[in-house]
């Protein structure tokens, strides 16, 4: 009878539930762990592993082959400039959308979240074309460019779902105090809109900094941001588990603590707001 | 109620009261309203104009070039149909429409059957359930390049599950699916699933969790067994969970390309590869960029194929708002 919560049961609930997530989150501490041995003792077993000596070699070599701070910060400005300049772009469409809406609107809305369906090969060689003739081949302002572009339908729809939630009575009630339409919309709709904005920018900024497809394609150098850092030790490196383990904890690390401090946030706009 | 309509026609003469106030509200608010309406339509038309001019605009310059014979640089030399003559008549292409098959189907499959197993089975309140979500929720925060990376690691035969195994004392103990042609697909897809899965089954639970008591009681009444109650009730009811799942799965599969590119280049030899790979090859390995240009229209054909009548089935009936 799964609805008859006895307190035996619920340990033992809590103790199945955390076995599946420690086999789930395994790979990522074993990584981390594997981050601060030295190369001879992370190819050894797992028992040598842990018991072996610890050590931040790894790290320092990793940052002297290449500059993860430059990485970093083009990560930074990417995700965050990528995540703002759409919100700019989905909000008022989304506010549109939910409380205007239209005939078309659900035709729109569909519309927009099957181009998130298309396969990007599709649409590689003519936007490398039109940034090679702009200049904005492995430029920070071209890739905040693309990755607004590649996320928006995303942003589009889940800030849709959120303003959906708010009740238009709310609005309507606030008209007939005599609110006019800039203080309706500073003092009613923003208060209540923070919270699915919040996830929506969380989810965005994850997806941005994930994104390998058109980093990796559109930059060389200059411009590559954390997943171009990494990729580029997969293939020459691929037998120094040590340093491809530091490589990799200094890429996720960042969203993992932002994630961390967030949890609600997170956890909202990672399930696409499904998850209250 | 007659008050009001009487009001509404002599408003413009100032009525006494509180009958003015519901008077001039009707006018008050016409203008407000046209501009809201007016002002809606503009919000919308950045996001329009730059879906239209990027996707639609650059996709129907592929599609174009497509039936010409670029090679290095496109150009517009009509050659009918013989790029895709060629593209069918290839081993590779076919084996990567073989791969993306198995790996859509299986992973779609898993996704959901293990999502909602494990939802299921942990239906009920867990201590620390904050954090035990966001750490079933990380890897579907890490990029795909480092989930390939670290599955490399894990499936790789000198230093992972397979010499575990094999140092508890099972010798003769074999997992080795990324040097298998034969089961390299699955390797791929162990690491998507491990990805997705957690996602999955967060979103299961909300939707779960969010059921009624009273249905379970019913249930219970009546005698259904609590299989049957899962199958034939709860998963009718969570049906806009599923569907999300099935969105979000789907634009998974269509970003394989990242996890392929990093776990296995397309290899042992050509058994893994990928459509999205192929394209990718073609066009910069080969410089043979109007046969990338095929294998890509094929592939937003084969979107197309599947996204128009699910979309229409899903969400064609239901027009108005929620």
């Amino acid at each position: 009878m799964p609805r008859r919560i006895s307190n035996s049961q619920k340990t033992m609930t809590t103790v199945a539930a955390w076995t599946i997530g420690v086999l789930i989150f395994f790979p990522i501490l074993w990584i981390f762990i594997l981050s601060f041995k030295a190369e001879g003792d992370a190819i050894g077993t797992p028992l040598h592993v842990i018991s072996s000596a610890w050590t931040f070699d790894a790290y320092g070599e990793v940052q002297g082959r290449s500059d993860y701070f430059k990485h970093f910060w083009n990560s930074v400005v990417l995700s965050l400039g990528s995540t703002l300049i759409g919100l700019a772009i989905a909000i008022p469409a989304a506010w549109s959308m939910a409380f205007v809406p239209g005939k078309r609107t659900k035709d729109l809305l569909m519309w927009m979240l099957s181009t998130k369906m298309m396969p990007a090969a599709g649409v590689l060689v003519p936007i490398y074309l039109i940034f090679r003739d702009l200049g904005l081949l492995d430029t920070r302002i071209g890739l905040v460019a693309i990755l607004t572009l590649v996320n928006l339908p995303i942003i589009v729809w889940m800030l849709y779902t959120y303003f959906k939630e708010i009740p238009g009575e709310i609005l309507e009630a606030a008209r007939m105090d005599g609110a006019s339409l800039r203080s309706e919309i500073l003092y009613v709709l923003t208060p209540m809109a923070i919270p699915g904005i919040a996830s929506t920018m969380l989810l965005n900024i994850i997806l941005a900094w994930n994104e390998a497809f058109w980093t990796l394609r559109l930059t060389a150098a200059s411009a590559a941001p954390l997943t171009a850092f990494i990729a580029s030790y997969s293939s020459p490196e691929g037998l120094f588990y040590a340093k491809l383990s530091a490589a990799s904890v200094m890429a996720i690390a960042p969203i993992l603590i932002m994630g961390w401090f967030s949890q609600k946030q997170l956890v909202r706009g990672l399930t696409f707001g499904a998850v209250k | 109620m007659a008050d009001t309509g009487i009001s509404s026609s002599s408003g413009a003469r100032g009525a006494p009261g509180s009958v003015a106030t519901q008077a001039t509200l009707p006018i008050a608010r016409k203008p407000s309203r046209l501009f809201r309406n007016l002002a809606s339509k503009i919000a919308l038309v950045p996001m329009i104009l730059t879906v239209l001019v990027i996707f639609v605009g650059c996709t129907i310059w592929t599609v174009v070039h497509s039936f010409t014979s670029s090679k290095l640089l496109p150009k517009l030399d009509f050659v009918g149909l013989a790029q895709y003559e060629r593209l069918w008549g290839n081993d590779r292409w076919m084996v990567s429409i073989k791969n993306l098959a198995v790996y859509g189907t299986c992973s779609m499959i898993f996704s959901l059957v293990i999502g909602f197993t494990l939802a299921a089975l942990l239906d009920r309140k867990i201590r620390f359930e904050n954090t035990f979500r966001t750490i079933i929720l990380y890897p579907f925060a890490l990029s795909f390049i480092v989930t390939g990376l670290v599955w490399q690691w894990i499936l790789n035969p000198d230093f992972g599950i397979e010499k575990v195994v094999r140092d508890l004392g099972f010798e003769s103990f074999v997992f080795d699916p990324l040097h298998s042609d034969q089961f390299v697909i699955y390797g791929i897809l162990i690491a998507g699933l491990w990805q997705g899965t957690g996602l999955v089954m967060c979103l299961m639970l909300a939707g779960i969790r969010g059921i009624d008591e009273d249905i379970w009681k019913a249930s219970r009444i009546e005698g259904i067994p609590v299989w049957k109650t899962y199958v034939q009730i709860i998963i009718p009811m969570i049906r806009p969970v599923i569907v999300t799942s099935v969105v979000l799965i789907a634009s998974g599969i269509v970003k394989v390309y990242d996890l392929v590119v990093a776990q296995t280049s397309g290899g042992p030899g050509t058994s893994s590869q990928m459509p999205a790979l192929y394209v990718m090859d073609r066009m910069f390995k080969d410089q043979n960029l109007a046969q990338g240009f095929a294998a890509s229209t094929m592939m937003l054909v084969a979107v197309a194929i599947i996204l128009i009548p699910w979309a229409y089935l899903e969400f064609g009936g239901k027009k108005s708002r929620g």
